[in-house]
């Protein structure tokens, strides 16, 4: 039932027994069939090195180009994620890595920062993100005061910072919903590799496939684990999720354009009563689709790659379907099953010799149904109001767990020219529709007890174009209930040079960071369990542009007339 | 034997410095939206040439102020194409794009070209040239007489062009500076031009619209402009690997008006000695990649020259700030005494705890006041009635 749950820890717990050794490199696939003909295909590329190698420059596994622009920057721990799409929780279920892997719609990077006071800080986040940008052909440099705020609450440091060191790092925060994420974002990921996606998994990750998936985020975790004596190792992690629409993935390169099959071709639905020779309904299928790795990402897996550790990892592809979806293996390969206390996880290890393999699973129709993890949390935001000058903003999120209350972090951060008024901020507690005996118990409990949901309150108000706005709330939601934040905004005028080129598609507003956090008291280096929201898009009052060259004009003819 | 060495060195120090050492390509695209598709077509397909050519990634800077290979309106994710045909992949999987989006300004443009950038600028988004690099310079969009408008928000006008290219030769930023320009009216852009050592080509005259080759239905859209489809037909047909012959002067020649449906020009006034010796430059001098390396004799070069160099131009700022009056020294604006100004750590920037406006502390205190109030009231009226 909770297999994904088991497999999540397992590749932790995995990934941490890897990083005893010095200097090693591991990677690994997780293929996972969704329902409605998706799949989720999960990279994941682990490396580290000692601090003391990474000081003297002498980096193995460890990019070059990233290490010297943390050491230049001061960086000691970043994450940066690249994304695209929405995760459908109501579909899909609970998210990979417990959604703390992925970040919002376009760009997000956070970083612990070294430095003595804030201008220190500000200036090295700024050098970094110049840096970043050249490195990942990415408009970071665009993150700037007005988008950079510094969370409380919401991000707690992944890696084990050595002892007292933590007085010292800020942790800076900026996002980039409009950024675009192609091509030239996927390359230079590819090259910080080991392999550079020219052999083992990552020479699966193809950027017509990737850019093509429904939902798709790559990330790079770099943090020091540090243990009590002082010794500290540097993890690097990249991390590429994506859901891929198996149907679609498998249209030619070239003829991609979905184009109606013969009607001799199409298996119909026969029991409609307008079935006949020239009209069809086509028939809902059950089975699961057939579908083969090579198809999927246009090219088989080349080989393994040889620089992974053997020692530690043996598999690096594992598929999780059900124990009787049957697997076609081409290529030499060593399966290993039920390896992980999972009966639904088979692994295999790539050939070593270089040639390629492949996973085919033909067309069937299974017993049992895949059964999804449920998420802990679904939460959806949106903008109300109507006109040029306010609106408004409401987050609904709901806790479906019908026991146990949930305690969140809910982190906006709002660009400037959005304009909250904190006084209308309002947080309601309404029970969830469910048709069950324990509504009125619940709904009792929160008249009863109906008390503020929001516990804690962090805010830095904007300054125009200096700026934007930082919110951060400390919620309770309880069991099968859903809360509804909503405040109002007010929307700036701008200059008239402050408009982008393409104003009138819109302002893109940062996705809400929201963290759950767990009742267990959770050690350092454990990653948290977060969800975002999607980005918005905020109309403001723009002006025609052309305005000032009609009244020009007109002026110049009615002056033209006159004389 | 020793003269002999020293002619021969002479000799090839001549020779060397009628050569270029290395070679940039800076191709801008200035338009944005899906339906200007074809002209980050025409920027891709001369980064594949030069690429081709051996350009590595590092010396082209890229400008594409949209995104087309990933809009959700291609129906070819990840990629662009410039023919119907689709026989080549222009985005394919190995592309380094340098500027992008609402990067793509004319004022971006203008510091890129002159290296006026901040000092955190990457590496990979400065123009590194020097006095012996040839430079292409390829621009594409819409424009008109003497100007050419960026992302349809601004322009760069001719007078800009002209005296950024000024300023590079100044800067001693360029060996050889081939201009070419696809756009409506694009002889007009190279007019202006005044500096040397610059070979220009244009689509079209003054009042001539530079046209679309063709639309490929399923992209739904036009791909290539016509100058561009005829400059690639040459570079793909008759320029095939690095070690070839072709010259500029074929390259215009090939050009066909009845094809190409305007009239492109061509500019060589600024070239040393005129037409001739810019139609024998190589195509490979603009499109390709040299890496000729310099050889600097330990006579003419001594360790302590920077030195002198950067002291007499220290003395020179210093006179100029005394004449504006102004009391800082070089020393203090060169910053070589290294002193790092450790400041206190003061408190932290970044959001403050909001605090519960239901505490009781804070009734108490707006109850005292109110109290307080009605208490100076009564004793005033008190006061008054006493009156």
């Amino acid at each position: 039932m909770h297999f994904s749950l088991l497999l999540n820890s397992a590749l932790i717990l995995f990934s941490r027994l890897a990083s005893a050794s010095t200097s090693s490199y591991k990677e690994q696939l997780l293929l996972r069939p969704l329902p409605q003909n998706a799949l989720l295909a999960s990279f994941n590329f682990k490396s580290n090195s000692s601090s003391t190698s990474f000081e003297q420059q002498n980096f193995r596994y460890f990019p070059r180009s990233l290490g010297q622009i943390l050491q230049h920057a001061h960086t000691k721990e970043l994450h940066l994620r690249f994304s695209l799409g929405r995760w459908d929780a109501e579909s899909w279920g609970a998210r990979p890595w417990d959604g703390a892997r992925e970040g919002g719609t376009g760009v997000e990077l956070w970083a612990w920062v070294e430095s003595e006071n804030d201008e220190e800080a500000n200036a090295r986040w700024l050098t970094l993100t110049n840096a970043l940008s050249g490195l990942f052909c990415a408009s970071l440099n665009f993150i700037d005061a007005t988008k950079t705020i510094r969370p409380v609450m919401t991000f707690e440091p992944e890696g084990i910072h050595p002892k007292g060191a933590m007085d010292k790092l800020q942790l800076l925060h900026g996002t980039l919903p409009h950024e675009v994420v192609c091509t030239e974002n996927l390359t230079p990921f590819l090259k910080l590799l080991p392999c550079k996606g020219k052999a083992g998994i990552s020479s699966l990750l193809d950027g017509h496939k990737l850019f093509d998936a429904a939902w798709q985020t790559m990330a790079i975790d770099i943090r020091p684990v540090c243990a009590a004596d002082g010794e500290c190792t540097l993890e690097i992690e990249h991390t590429v999720d994506m859901v891929l629409d198996i149907a679609r993935s498998k249209r030619p390169r070239d003829n991609p354009i979905p184009r109606p099959l013969p009607i001799e071709q199409m298996e119909c639905d026969t029991s409609k009563s307008y079935h006949g020779d020239d009209t069809c309904f086509p028939l809902h299928k059950s089975s699961e689709p057939a579908w083969s790795v090579s198809e999927v990402f246009g090219h088989p897996l080349k080989g393994s790659c040889t620089l992974s550790d053997t020692e530690t990892t043996t598999e690096s592809i594992c598929v999780n379907v059900p124990s009787d979806r049957t697997i076609d293996v081409k290529g030499a390969f060593n399966i290993s099953q039920s390896s992980h206390n999972n009966d639904n996880l088979r692994c295999f290890t790539l050939p070593t010799d270089g040639s390629d393999f492949d996973l085919s699973f033909p067309e069937q129709t299974l017993q049992a149904p895949t059964t999804l993890q449920k998420p802990n949390l679904y939460a959806a935001r949106s903008i109300t109001g109507y006109g040029q000058e306010r609106g408004g903003i409401q987050a609904v999120v709901s806790n479906p767990s019908p026991t146990s209350a949930v305690s969140i972090v809910y982190l906006e951060s709002l660009p400037w020219y959005m304009k909250p008024y904190l006084h209308t901020l309002r947080a309601v507690i309404s029970p969830t529709n469910a048709n069950n005996g324990h509504q009125n118990k619940s709904k009792s409990r929160s008249t009863e007890d109906n008390l503020n949901p929001v516990k804690e309150t962090y805010y830095r108000p904007a300054l125009d174009r200096h700026r934007g706005t930082h919110l951060e709330l400390r919620l309770e939601i309880p069991a099968s209930s859903t809360l509804i934040l909503t405040y109002d905004f007010e929307k700036a005028v701008l200059r008239y040079t402050e408009y982008p080129p393409d104003a009138n598609r819109g302002f893109d507003v940062a996705p809400a960071v929201i963290r759950l956090l767990s009742s267990r008291e959770t050690e350092g280096g454990a990653p948290g369990m977060y969800l975002r929201t999607t980005s918005l898009l905020l109309p403001l009052p723009t002006p025609d542009f052309s305005m000032p060259y009609n009244v020009i004009i007109l002026t110049s003819t009615v002056m033209a007339l006159g004389m | 034997m020793i003269l002999r060495s020293v002619f021969m060195l002479l000799a090839i120090a001549f020779y060397a410095s009628a050569q270029h050492t290395s070679n940039w390509a800076v191709l801008v695209s200035t338009s944005r939206f899906w339906f200007n598709y074809r002209h980050l077509a025409n920027v891709l397909s001369l980064y594949r040439t030069v690429k081709r050519l051996g350009i590595p990634d590092s010396q082209i800077i890229l400008m594409l102020p949209d995104d087309m290979a990933c809009n959700p309106r291609n129906a070819f994710p990840g990629t662009v194409y410039n023919n119907a045909d689709r026989a080549l992949d222009l985005y394919g999987d190995n592309i380094e794009v340098d500027y992008r989006g609402y990067e793509v300004t004319v004022e971006n443009f203008i510091r890129l070209m002159t290296d006026r950038v901040g000092e955190d600028m990457p590496r990979s988004k400065r123009l590194l040239t020097d006095d012996r690099s040839n430079i292409l310079v390829y621009m594409t969009g819409h424009g008109g007489n003497e100007f050419l408008k960026f992302q349809d928000a601004e322009e760069i006008s001719a007078f800009d062009l002209a005296d950024a290219f000024a300023e590079m030769w100044e800067k001693k930023r360029y060996h050889e500076l081939l201009f070419m320009i696809d756009t409506c009216q694009a002889n007009t852009m190279y007019s202006k031009f005044y500096s040397p050592n610059i070979i220009a080509t244009g689509s079209s005259e003054i009042d001539q619209s530079s046209y679309s080759h063709h639309a490929d239905n399923d992209v739904g859209v036009a791909v290539i402009d016509r100058y561009t489809y005829y400059n690639l037909d040459f570079l793909e047909t008759q320029v095939r690997e690095p070690s070839s012959k072709k010259t500029i002067g074929d390259l215009f020649d090939s050009y066909d008006e009845s094809k190409i449906h305007s009239h492109p020009g061509v500019r060589y006034d600024l070239f040393p000695g005129g037409e001739q010796p810019g139609r024998d430059r190589l195509v490979m001098d603009f499109f390709g990649n040299v890496q000729n390396v310099e050889l600097e004799s330990s006579q003419t070069w001594n360790e302590t020259a920077w030195k002198e160099d950067l002291e007499q131009l220290g003395r020179m700022i210093n006179a100029a700030r005394k004449r504006h009056n102004d009391t800082s020294t070089f020393e203090d604006v060169v910053g070589t005494k290294g002193q790092v100004v450790k400041s206190a750590m003061l408190k932290r920037e970044g959001a403050a705890k909001v605090a519960d406006k239901n505490s009781l502390s804070n009734q108490a205190v707006g109850v005292a006041a109110l109290l307080g109030c009605v208490g100076i009231w009564i004793i005033a009226s008190w006061f008054e009635a006493g009156k």
